[in-house]
């Protein structure tokens, strides 16, 4: 995993988030307010990287979630300095610093209304468009937001992204066959993306579970596809391997009359001694990476904790039934 | 086995620059006998040095390869496998900044773009009264 500073805010949690904020004020004691220019005074300054915008970006988004508004004030002013403030990242970013500091829905409808009036002038302005629609999330309205965010989808359909997005607003509100189809749009732009793979795994066995629509049997092939595929792409997937237990454990445990259904469909399940085989790989995986993980075998220490407490809770699970 | 590396490109070095010099010595003492005597035996190099050279190379070749850094995964499943499972150990410095990027596909998922900044404070809000208590 990558230092905690460049990776992707969303996906920390909230000790994490605490302490990256704690970093951002020397951070910017650390950094030049602004970088030159002109070729003779950059020759006395640090040299200028990619990575420190992102930095930046970060550093702002964590101090939003602690609720440390100055310090967040401060690194959205280098942002400005370096870029503009007319630069549409930027420009989300400030409207996002708003939304923020907005506490009451009056005010949040009021950044609205900037957002909108931003869109009606360029409707082509992306980061503003997808502060939008995350903003109408935010204020519950769903159906809304689902409505603007397949319209911008309709002009920006290579944004897997949005696509994720939509599968996400999709599942929040229980339409899987939706959130299957937007999910697997993401999955063609980014064909080799094994987080994708688990993750339309993941919605497929929800579908399956959930029995509301279409026929169970039929998800839970497909979920048993896309896990296939996730751990095909990446060895040692924790995430691949515990969704492909959990399927082959459901299939291997499920009733057999509806097998006899899905001979029609477009999923074939594979053989009871493939699943079986498949089973017994991924137990052997999951066990694998438990004990080398607690173990603190050096060369194991990526996974996330909590997924790896999650595996280990499962199979101690598993293997109680199997004793009985 | 990397500490062999260094004595033998060592090693490789000097017998390959002895080797050198050996050639060009015989040539200008050939070029010079040469002019007393006829016999074409003379010109050509003695098989040592031939011998001294081949084994000077052979010896530098496996001492550079044995001291390069491992290899980098080439097959896709290998080297996703590697990011998924090694922590970041370019705070601890022997990893290189290509190695830190981690998942380049988490972004995808974390969904940036759309983040839920008002929910985010507030589930922060109720982590920090949780520790608190």
């Amino acid at each position: 995993m990558p230092p905690l500073l460049l990776q992707p805010h969303a996906s920390l949690s909230h000790a994490e988030a605490l302490q990256v904020a704690q970093q951002a004020p020397e951070f910017l004691r650390k950094n030049p307010a602004s970088y030159s220019a002109s070729p003779l005074l950059s020759l006395f300054s640090p040299p200028e990287n990619s990575k420190i915008w992102t930095i930046y970006e970060n550093l702002l988004l964590a101090c939003l979630r602690t609720g440390d508004n100055t310090t967040a004030h401060q690194c959205l002013e280098r942002l400005v300095v370096r870029f503009g403030a007319s630069d549409e990242r930027i420009a989300a970013l400030e409207g996002l610093v708003k939304e923020a500091e907005a506490t009451n829905n009056g005010e949040l409808e009021k950044v609205l209304k900037e957002y909108e009036a931003i869109l009606a002038e360029d409707n082509t302005n992306t980061p503003i468009a997808k502060r939008r629609i995350a903003l109408l999330r935010t204020m519950g309205k769903t159906a809304e937001s689902i409505e603007a965010l397949v319209q911008y989808l309709d002009f920006a359909s290579t944004d897997a992204e949005a696509w994720i997005e939509l599968a996400d607003l999709y599942l929040s509100q229980g339409l899987y066959s939706q959130a299957i189809y937007a999910q697997e749009e993401a999955l063609v732009i980014a064909p080799n993306a094994w987080n994708l793979h688990a993750r339309l795994g993941e919605i497929l066995l929800m579908a399956a579970e959930s029995g509301s629509e279409g026929n169970p049997q039929n998800y839970l092939a497909g979920s048993l596809k896309r896990f296939c595929r996730s751990i095909e792409l990446s060895d040692d997937y924790l995430r691949g391997y515990y969704g492909l237990k959990r399927v082959t454990d459901k299939l291997l445990n499920g009733d057999s009359k509806a097998k006899k259904s899905s001979e029609s469909d477009e999923f074939t399940l594979p053989e009871t001694s493939t699943i079986e085989k498949l089973n017994l790989a991924a137990t052997k995986k999951l066990g694998d990476i438990v004990r080398n993980y607690d173990a603190k075998a050096p060369l194991w220490q990526g996974y996330d904790a909590g997924e790896v407490a999650a595996a280990r809770a499962y199979l101690s699970n598993t293997s109680q039934k199997v004793v009985r | 086995m990397a500490w062999l590396s260094r004595p033998l490109t060592l090693v490789g070095l000097v017998l390959l620059a002895h080797g050198c010099y050996s050639a060009h010595e015989h040539t200008v003492l050939s070029s010079t006998s040469a002019q007393h005597s006829t016999s074409p035996s003379t010109a050509a190099l003695p098989l040592d040095i031939y011998i001294e050279t081949a084994v000077a190379t052979f010896l530098l070749c496996v001492g550079l390869v044995l001291g390069s850094g491992t290899l980098k995964p080439i097959e896709w499943h290998t080297w996703a496998g590697k990011i998924e499972r090694e922590a970041d150990r370019s705070l601890s410095g022997s990893g290189d900044a290509d190695d830190a990027t981690g998942n380049p596909f988490s972004a995808l998922e974390a969904r940036s773009g759309f983040i839920n900044i008002h929910k985010l404070h507030g589930d922060f809000v109720k982590y920090s009264q949780q520790l608190g208590k």
